[in-house]
């Protein structure tokens, strides 16, 4: 290491809202709401939690009429089937700290599109589907899809004709919604495991529906902005 | 001053194996609208916290489903869980909350969901 090397700082902003969890999580402490064990503890847990559950659950719902009325009919039952225990299987034992116990899973039709946003937050199914990704706590998701649906949708890759009802589902009180698309043709025959593959996050949302082949999220580019803040 | 008496376990004590808001099943009595119903959503005061759109306010719906009974998130926010209401998932007209959407998609909707405090009959 060269004399003149200088320590880089790791971080290089803490934005007020890190600074202002790290205060309330402090004092929650401190109160005795929680100690910082179960805090550690919700954390790691919450980061094992990714989408594979919830596109069984789309999978299974193809294949099986029947248990895709239950889906449709009581979610957090239907989770029991694909190993998500929303009440019990927490930490917690009364489901997840930021998330409540109500899933509905909202059933597209070839008529119907059900797209989800929290517009009021971030609200998100994570026992079943994991942390949500950046774009879908962003004001810009937020505040658009509620009002240019289609044109956001668009935006995704997600052309969707005018006979075709979109419905955006505002996520904002105790439910957390996943959407269980139309099955794709050319997946006739397929097994679970393999329609499994293509629900991809992004279908579970309901900004993308699936397609034969297609087993990844797609990679969004990030254009500069024009006007950056701050320059 | 006297010391607050916080119950700090309640909700712990009442969700623990049950869920939230499964833990408040069968409180709320009997709901004032059912499926179908017109609905529109009251223009109330909101000075601390709600979760009640802004968007929304004003506007008609159709109640699609009762989906479960729940203190509303006005109560809730300061640890009052002494009345649980009907929560209703409701049906918007996407042309009945943002004017300038466009006819040719006339059929959009959205949907979210709104305890009965919020609600009148339409």
């Amino acid at each position: 290491m060269s004399k003149n090397h200088k320590a880089a700082p790791m971080v290089d902003e803490v934005s007020e809202f890190e600074i202002l969890e790290l205060a309330v999580r402090e004092l929650a402490i401190e109160k005795g709401l929680f100690t910082a064990e179960d805090h550690q503890q919700w954390t790691e847990y919450m980061h094992t939690l990714g989408p594979l559950p919830a596109a069984r659950l789309v999978a299974k719902a193809w294949l099986d009429p029947e248990y895709k009325k239950l889906c449709v009919k009581d979610g957090v039952k239907a989770s029991l089937e694909v190993g998500i225990d929303w009440v019990n299987q927490m930490p917690t034992k009364f489901g997840t700290p930021s998330d409540y116990c109500n899933l509905r899973v909202l059933e597209d039709t070839p008529k119907l599109k059900h797209v989800v946003v929290c517009t009021l937050c971030s609200c998100y199914p994570r026992p079943i589907l994991g942390q949500s990704p950046e774009w879908y706590r962003t004001p810009n998701y937020r505040r658009r899809l509620v009002r240019w649906p289609r044109q956001v949708l668009a935006e995704f890759g997600l052309q969707l004709p005018e006979d075709v009802e979109v419905r955006v589902e505002d996520s904002n009180q105790k439910s957390r919604f996943i959407v269980l698309p139309v099955r794709p043709e050319g997946t006739e025959g397929w097994s679970e495991d393999q329609l499994t593959e293509i629900v991809t996050r992004d279908c579970l949302i309901g900004v993308a529906m699936p397609k034969p082949g297609k087993t990844a999220n797609d990679v969004r580019h990030i254009r500069p902005a024009v006007n950056p803040y701050g320059h | 001053m006297s010391k607050p008496n916080y119950d700090l376990e309640h909700h712990v004590k009442k969700a623990t194996g049950i869920g939230d808001p499964q833990c408040f099943k069968d409180e709320a009595g009997e709901a004032k609208f059912k499926v179908g119903d017109k609905v529109r959503v009251k223009d109330l005061p909101d000075v601390f916290y709600t979760r009640t759109q802004a968007y929304t306010r004003g506007a008609t719906a159709i109640v699609a489903e009762l989906v479960y009974e729940s203190p509303p998130a006005e109560d809730e926010a300061w640890d009052n869980c002494d009345n649980p209401e009907w929560f209703y998932s409701l049906i918007f007209r996407q042309k009945d909350l943002w004017p300038e959407y466009p006819d040719t998609f006339a059929g959009d909707t959205l949907e979210t969901e709104l305890p009965e405090r919020w609600l009148e009959s339409a």
